[in-house]
């Protein structure tokens, strides 16, 4: 199993961000969809490390997400994508900012450029290698964001709406990227209900718990009913 | 906002970033022992030219226009530093130190024009190395240097967003109805950047 929750709790000040959640995901591509502020970003965010439970167990490859020694490993095989691409860029070029994920591995300057170079290519990003990464586009800064997750061959991404803030073409790029079958697992918050029709399986939040789950058609027939309440 | 690493092979990008970074920082060091005189005004700048001149930078017009550039992107600290020396120390002090401002500032930027932000990176970890004995983290030290560098950018691009919805909705400048956004949207970035740093593996 890739990701297992057995009733946890998340509390984030004073709001009750999660409740009594438990869930068992082992599909390759798992859509997380809700109305805004039903806790899907907060899942990702648990899965991912970067929110702390206040109750319960939690399970992703294997590792406890919220134990400071599984830390080093989660990171290497967990990767984040956010929607805000300005957040996630931190060098001021694009080579290097790809380059700044394998930083903390500590990996020979040739293997770094190999694994760069490689990253730039299958991400078309190659000729923007010495650009300032704060001067893209917004759908350029999302590949470049995307380039610096995939550099660290991640077991599973969890992407949190990656697409918000970009125009049809790009968007349709970037979730290409994320779907296609590369060897890793994508856990996508979105709000766009046909994107997640096309992953494996679905998960629906309301109020901060699981309201439905399984087979993304359902699981949005699901949602679009409460929708039309 | 100074322009960052321009790819070249001029014999100043040439050079391995920790030694030109020690060059750097004597090249600024000088400029800031100048007396407030005219004349060290008029060496500083001077200084500044030549090294932008000396650097191949390959623009075809032996570093000038960069140099302009780089003085044109720094214009507003250039006016309030004459402005405030102006006020308070007179005519021949306010010249020579705000061209000793200048030159330091562009100085800088040389160096940020001719080196990889990664090379200087693993320069000033390399360089804080011998500080780790008395509990100074050099990785945490460089990575807050060039983080601090990128944000720059956005700050500028957010102080813009917001000058901007102002105008859309007929405000009137306004220190307090820029200052407040623009805090929010500093404090939610920095909040974003800390995930961000913490997904790509800093701990």
């Amino acid at each position: 199993m890739s990701i297992r929750l057995e009733s946890v709790d998340v509390r984030v000040g004073e709001t009750h961000a999660l409740r009594d959640v438990s869930l068992e995901l082992d599909a390759r591509t798992v859509a997380v969809i809700g109305e805004n502020g039903s806790g899907k970003s907060t899942f990702a965010r648990l899965i991912g490390g970067l929110v702390p439970r206040t109750g319960g167990r939690v399970d992703v490859l294997g590792l406890d997400p919220g134990a400071r020694s599984a830390t080093a490993d989660l990171r290497k095989r967990v990767a984040l994508v956010f929607s805000n691409p300005d957040a996630q860029i931190i060098m001021p070029t694009v080579k290097e900012d790809v380059a700044f994920s394998l930083r903390a591995d500590r990996l020979p300057s040739a293997v770094v450029a190999t694994r760069v170079e490689d990253a730039l290519a299958r991400f078309g990003l190659t000729d923007l290698a010495d650009r300032p990464s704060h001067d893209l586009s917004g759908g350029q800064k999302q590949l470049l964001a995307l380039c610096g997750a995939f550099v660290r061959d991640p077991e599973l991404v969890v992407a949190d709406e990656p697409t918000a803030y970009l125009d049809a073409r790009n968007a349709r790029l970037i979730t290409g990227h994320l779907l296609a079958d590369t060897g890793h697992r994508l856990v996508l918050v979105t709000h766009d209900l046909e994107l997640a029709q096309r992953c494996e399986t679905a998960v629906l939040f309301a109020d901060g718990k699981v309201a439905s789950t399984g087979d993304p058609a359902k699981v949005v027939a699901d949602y679009e009913a409460v929708l039309s309440c | 906002m100074l322009s960052l690493y321009r790819p070249g092979s001029g014999w100043l990008n040439r050079v391995p970033a920790g030694p030109k970074m020690l060059l750097f920082i004597a090249g600024a060091l000088g400029i800031s022992l100048l007396p407030s005189q005219w004349w060290a005004g008029g060496v500083a700048l001077g200084a500044a030219v030549l090294a932008y001149a000396a650097a191949d930078l390959r623009d075809g017009a032996l570093g000038l226009q960069v140099f302009a550039a780089q003085v044109w992107a720094v214009r507003w600290v250039i006016l309030v530093t004459a402005v405030a020396q102006l006020i308070f120390v007179g005519l021949e002090p306010a010249f020579a130190n705000t061209c000793r401002i200048t030159a330091a500032i562009v100085f800088a930027g040389l160096l940020m024009l001719t080196t990889r932000v990664t090379h200087l990176l693993d320069a000033l970890e390399r360089g804080l190395r011998p500080f780790a004995r008395v509990g100074l983290r050099p990785d945490r030290v460089a990575l807050m240097l060039t983080v601090t560098l990128s944000t720059v950018t956005v700050l500028g691009r957010l102080a813009r967003d917001i000058r901007d919805a102002q105008r859309a909705r007929g405000a009137r400048s306004s220190l307090r109805a820029f200052a407040v956004p623009f805090l929010v949207a500093a404090l939610k970035h920095a909040d974003d950047l800390g995930d961000a740093l913490n997904a790509r593996g800093v701990r």
